[in-house]
């Protein structure tokens, strides 16, 4: 392309043709994120969920914390390797959701250090099952809009099922809400590249 | 009687740069490139003049090691973009 006038009629088509462009290849969503969250939420919980049962030292519940250890390291190496060069007004909304929910989640998550009644597990499972919902539905990508939906149902498991089973419950429904549909959103992207 | 078309948007290459950018919250050197098909020189200047007549803004830093350069739609450059498409369809005799 080079700098060269044009008629109107080759105008509106350039128009078109580079919004087209853009919007064709911005139609893909990246299932990363839910994958490197859902993982490392299924793997710690089943990683305390096993050592609280066979030493019963609540110590361990300090482990919770790998979770943003292992999350923000990991999301922002892949973002910085798979960086598309274009940021659309979908990508920003979503940043917001989560920023919002990750934000209220650690809050609640560090309050439970001092209060031990809050309900963490179903407080925590209730916030994202509705982030994972709410950016199903901006981006339309089905799979997630129902998974997320589902999970704010089984969040509440956690308030009806006692002790340390709850966080086994937890891991299932991080599993269902995250990683299934961020494994389904990286076949589709895959199939559709193809 | 006929708008005027913007001379600064009657042309290939700075049309088609601001059309990329109309669609998107922000947009890098290399993407705008790619999918212009222009070579580096030309976007080059052509990015310098959309920017000094305040239609886009373009932020210099770096990603990595990489430099980067991201370039964003301002509000007079959708003002701007607006007007032209606008007098395009008169030109065209679209509704």
């Amino acid at each position: 392309m080079e700098e060269r006038k044009l008629n109107e009629k080759e105008s509106l088509e350039l128009i078109s043709q580079m919004i087209k462009n853009t919007q064709q290849k911005l139609e893909r969503h990246n299932g990363m994120p839910f994958l490197v969250w859902g993982y490392a939420s299924f793997f710690v919980s089943v990683l305390i969920w096993t050592l609280l049962k066979n030493s019963q030292d609540y110590h361990w519940q300090f482990l919770w914390f790998l979770i943003p250890i292992i999350g923000f390291p990991t999301m922002m190496f892949f973002l910085k390797k798979e960086d598309a060069g274009v940021k659309t007004y979908i990508d920003k909304i979503i940043s917001y959701i989560w920023m919002g929910f990750g934000v209220a989640g650690f809050v609640v998550s560090a309050a439970a250090i001092f209060y031990w009644n809050i309900p963490i597990l179903f407080i925590v499972l209730l916030l994202m099952s509705t982030g994972t919902a709410i950016t199903g539905l901006v981006i339309q990508f089905k799979p997630l809009i129902i998974s997320g939906f589902l999970c704010i149902l089984l969040s509440f498991a956690c308030l009806v099922v006692k002790g340390f089973d709850a966080i086994l419950i937890f891991a299932l429904v991080f599993l269902l809400m995250m990683v299934v549909p961020g494994h389904i959103l990286n076949y589709k992207n895959k199939k559709n590249n193809v | 009687m006929f708008k005027e078309l913007d001379p600064l948007l009657h042309s290939e290459l700075r049309l088609a740069v601001m059309s990329i950018l109309i669609s998107v919250e922000s947009a890098d050197f290399v993407y705008i490139k790619e999918t212009t098909k222009a070579t580096a020189g030309n976007l080059s200047v052509q990015i310098d003049k959309l920017s000094e007549a305040g239609y886009i803004e373009v932020e210099r830093g770096f990603l990595g090691k990489r430099t980067r350069t991201v370039c964003k739609i301002t509000p007079k450059g959708v003002e701007a973009f607006n007007n032209y498409v606008e007098a395009l369809k008169g030109y065209l005799n679209i509704e």
